[in-house]
């Protein structure tokens, strides 16, 4: 591999490789607008220019590659920084500088270079700025605004939705001072993945519609989660100001999403606006729901399931949502009160496609970890009684307790139908954050964390284990369910009492064969695809 | 000062644009002879001839074939180009007019030195006779078995499509042009690769123009040390067409060897309109930076003019007299790079737009000298970094305003002399 000299440091990097991403290997970043490692380059924004020894001229770093030993390059000499100072000038004369009422302010590529390699005053003072009228918010689709005036050109949306999404709905009109980003006649920007050109939008143009005025970006707190829409797993960024999320971004993950993910999936946390949530246990004493202290709500339950009863059977319905950790506590739950009746159930979703380098994953779920639920022993042991048969052909009618942990696990719990099938349990606990009409006809609601406020694992639809963190702690009287059913089995066996996500991941990876030799503490930031993922064995 | 016309010989002659009478000047003589030779012996004459490309680069035109990869699977292709835009640039326009045959000669032959059986001549939309007339003889060129599957009953295929463009100055850039071409928005793209090795559809593919390909039958036919003979040195050499406009008694396409002076220039065209006094003059084309009165001694060849700031470029020379305010013309030359910028590159996009507001400023009478001190730190960031050469093609102009007649135009800024008094160029009284 050629060795090339960045700034006085030393990289070895394979042939062709471009002299931004070199660059970015010894930490020395190269400013850069159009270029994007997932596009293609077009060199265009000219931010890039470096200093390179035995040319004449400066190079676009982002078009120069890495081809033989010895290349010495300079992206801050004085001929470079003159370079990119004056691009910077250039972007900026014609810029409406409206960073106060502009939703990119404060995560903004202008800004940011603007301070580290512009000027701080204008030599454009008497002409007057080049606009687009009636271009300042033309919807391109429907989750993507467009401010023409904002643009800086650099076509990298237009070349995302020609060779990412492959739908081309965007293209490079007119030409000169007058260029501008637009849909052509009748057809907008409308696709599963369209969001994604706000993300990659470096400056104010592209807003996304859902986003945009709800907060400024320099009160949210950021951290790095899972996405719960479908079974890809897409890596995110989870953007909350006190609890409260404002949004998703995608977080670059190779072998998952890459740089992308969907729209529905940025739209998922937003039911956490919008469903009513379970705030405290609830009890029905006399046939009156009330609220009630956790110890009484989970001795109750206890009482209920704790032993096999001449009345019935009692199932454990677990969903897609429960963390891996959430459904082997779950199972062990099962297990420990002898019930073979132990089974998932998750809505089938349409099918969602993300584009990655290895040709795209594809989830089908509507929840993200069905196989990891199924991995923990969520799975109908012999004689036992299936999620469909509880669901479908009202099984649960013969139940004598029937415990559904989470309850907004699919579109089930709320259909009135169903929610009453279920209820045909002669004892019915429900633990869940949401407050879903199966929620409240339950004898026993426990209100549990949103994926927000725990932490846990999922497996994807590849097989790939991956951790997500706790964004923020969740409200008062609410508890994560791995610390709801630990008290549970605590009263089984008391050494369950203490165990966490991660003690019980190190418990699960004795007992699991496809978790054998993890250790929470040694999962990857970009998770680990699981040996051969078993699906369905056992049902 | 006689000179033999080598490239312009037929033009005039009746019937000069058909088979008949190009044969009778001995057209096509050439290609027979080429085709008798290896491809590789072309390549090594056409090098040997110091032939520089005739549409602004200058680049040795034999070194640029010889970059085309012998042994690919992939087809090649010869691109003409005769997309001329420059302003002041008609030379090729009577080339393709009078002459079509002598351009077709120099595709084939050009085809055969590379191996590329088709050419596409990508001319400008305006250009529609010219479009007209290329059709017509390469109509006939295929009736008399010079073009189509076997090329004089050699053997060798070629194929020759006239390729009409939309209006942009843009695409006469070689990698604007492929991408129109392929049907594309006309904007460049990044190099390298260069086009050589990855052209037109993704294949090696030679870009030349007109007046190259032009010479290039006379340096088969007559020997690359004939044309070595022709020119002051040996980086400048044979035939060359030099596109007269401005203020100058008969303009027009004259021939001349290349490195005639400009005064030989000037006389050869009837000298100065009306007799006034030359005040500046552009040697190349609109990219090329102007040059002074005192100039006017200056040999037209590629590296006379380079050491002197300027450029050959596409050999359009632009003659202004003393009644010309060059702030007019340099803002003139910048609006129409402002117009003609694709708007990718942020330099070219941005910085051909301010020029030209702080040019239109300063001609309009509401300029200081700081607009000129302004104008002076932005140009050379226009140039230098932009993506393709239009960045660098308007920087010139208005650079050497600046370096040339920067004085002149302080001392009008502190007299308040803009906006200067506009002289008609033709006396419409007269016409009238």
């Amino acid at each position: 591999m050629p060795t090339v000299t960045i700034d006085g440091r030393l990289v070895e990097v394979p042939a062709g490789t471009n002299l931004v991403d070199a660059a970015a290997r010894v930490g020395v970043q190269i400013p850069h607008y159009c270029y994007h490692p997932r596009l293609s380059v077009v060199g265009q924004c000219r931010m890039c220019m470096v200093e390179i020894e035995g040319m004449p001229k400066l190079q676009a770093a982002c078009s120069t590659s890495v081809v033989k030993d010895g290349m010495v390059v300079r992206s801050s000499s004085p001929a470079a920084s003159e370079a990119q100072r004056a691009i910077m000038e250039f972007l900026l004369i014609n810029h409406p500088l409206d960073c106060p009422i502009c939703d990119q302010a404060g995560e903004c590529g202008l800004q940011d270079y603007s301070f580290k390699h512009g000027q701080e005053f204008s030599r454009f003072r008497f002409e007057e700025k080049r606009t687009y009228p009636e271009k300042e918010r033309i919807p391109l689709g429907p989750t993507v605004l467009l401010n023409m005036n904002r643009c800086i050109q650099c076509t990298r949306c237009v070349r995302f939705t020609q060779e990412i999404s492959k739908t081309g709905e965007l293209g490079f009109f007119e030409r000169g001072a007058r260029a501008e980003i637009g849909t052509f006649p009748g057809k907008p920007l409308d696709n599963p993945l369209s969001t994604c050109v706000v993300d990659i939008c470096p400056v104010g143009a592209l807003t996304s519609t859902r986003f945009r005025f709800t907060e400024r970006v320099w009160y949210l707190d950021k951290k790095p989660s899972i996405c719960t829409g479908c079974d890809v797993g897409c890596n995110i960024t989870l953007e909350h100001r006190q609890g409260a999320i404002k949004r998703y971004k995608p977080r670059f993950n190779p072998d998952v999403n890459d740089y992308w993910m969907c729209d529905h999936g940025r739209s998922t946390h937003e039911r956490y606006a919008t469903v009513p949530r379970l705030t405290a246990p609830r009890l029905r004493r006399d046939g009156e729901l009330r609220s009630s202290g956790w110890k009484e709500a989970l001795d109750v339950l206890f009482q209920a399931i704790r032993t096999r009863r001449a009345d019935g059977a009692t199932a454990f319905l677990g969903s897609g949502f429960l963390s891996t950790e959430e459904a082997f506590l779950f199972a062990k739950l099962a297990e420990l009160v002898e019930s073979p009746h132990r089974s998932v159930w998750v809505d089938s979703g349409p099918a969602r496609a993300i584009p990655n380098v290895r040709g795209g994953i594809t989830g089908h779920d509507a929840a993200p970890n069905r196989r990891g639920a199924e991995l923990a022993g969520l799975l109908p042991r012999p004689d036992g009684v299936d999620a469909e048969r509880l669901l479908v052909e009202g099984g649960s009618a013969s139940c004598a307790a029937l415990f559904v942990a989470d309850s907004d696990f699919g579109r089930a719990a709320y259909d009135p139908r169903i929610v009453e099938r279920l209820r045909g349990a002669k004892f019915l606990a429900v633990m869940g954050w949401a407050d879903s009409p199966l929620a409240q006809v339950a004898d026993v609601a426990l209100p549990a964390a949103t994926h927000a406020e725990r932490e846990g694992t999922f497996v994807n639809v590849d097989g790939r284990l991956q951790r997500f963190e706790r964004s923020f702690p969740p409200p008062s009287q609410t508890r994560p369910a791995i610390e709801i059913l630990a008290d549970l089995l605590a009263r089984i066996d008391p050494k369950w009492g203490a165990v966490r996500a991660a003690t019980t991941f190190d418990l699960m990876a004795e007992e699991v064969s496809a978790l054998r030799g993890l250790r929470w503490a040694n999962i990857p930031a970009g998770g680990i695809a699981l040996p051969a993922p078993r699906r369905e064995g056992g049902a | 000062m006689a000179v033999e016309r080598v490239l312009t010989r037929n033009v005039g002659r009746a019937g000069s644009r058909t088979v008949k009478v190009y044969r009778e000047s001995g057209g096509y003589e050439a290609l027979a002879k080429a085709l008798r030779l290896q491809p590789e012996e072309v390549v090594e004459e056409v090098k040997k001839s110091a032939l520089r490309g005739r549409g602004g680069a200058g680049f040795p035109c034999g070194l640029k074939w010889s970059f085309v990869p012998r042994g690919t699977d992939k087809p090649k292709y010869i691109v003409c180009n005769a997309d001329e835009s420059e302003p002041g640039t008609f030379k090729d326009r009577l080339l393709m007019e009078h002459d079509p045959q002598q351009l077709i000669e120099g595709c084939v032959i050009a085809g055969w030195a590379v191996g590329a059986n088709t050419t596409y001549i990508y001319i400008r939309g305006e250009y529609r006779f010219a479009a007209r007339v290329l059709e017509e003889a390469i109509r006939e060129a295929y009736d008399h078995g010079i073009l189509g599957d076997s090329v004089l009953g050699s053997g060798f295929r070629h194929d020759v499509y006239v390729h009409r463009g939309a209006g942009a100055y843009i695409c006469g850039e070689e990698t604007g042009m492929l991408e129109s071409l392929e049907g594309k928005r006309g904007q460049p793209r990044v190099k390298p690769p260069f086009p050589a090795v990855v052209g037109a559809f993704g294949c090696p593919t030679v870009i030349n123009n007109v007046e190259t390909l032009c010479c290039v039958p006379h340096i088969v036919l007559r020997g690359a040390d004939w044309f070595r003979s022709i020119g002051p040195d040996e980086r400048n050499t044979g035939p060359k067409l030099y596109a007269i406009s401005g203020h100058v008694e008969r303009p027009g396409t004259y021939e001349y060897p290349i490195g005639v002076t400009f005064q030989e220039l000037l006389d050869g065209c009837g000298g100065m309109y009306k007799g006034r006094r030359l005040k500046a003059f552009i040697p190349g084309g609109a990219s090329a930076p102007m040059l002074r009165a005192e100039d006017r001694e200056i040999r037209m060849d590629f590296d006379t003019l380079a050491k002197a700031g300027s450029m050959l470029g596409s050999a359009a020379v632009i003659v202004m007299d003393e009644t010309t305010c060059v702030v007019r013309a340099a803002l003139r030359l910048a609006k129409f790079f402002a117009h003609e910028s694709c708007g990718q590159c942020t330099p070219c996009r941005e910085g051909t737009n301010w020029m030209e507001l702080i040019l239109h400023r300063i001609e309009s009478g509401h300029g200081t000298e700081a607009d000129l001190d302004l104008l002076a730190r932005v140009v050379p960031n226009v140039g230098g970094i932009s993506l393709c050469a239009l960045g660098d093609a308007a920087q010139g102009p208005v650079r050497s305003l600046i370096e040339k007649f920067g004085d002149e135009i302080r001392d009008n800024l502190r007299a308040g002399r803009y906006p200067l008094p506009r002289v008609p160029y033709f006396d419409l009284g007269a016409v009238a």
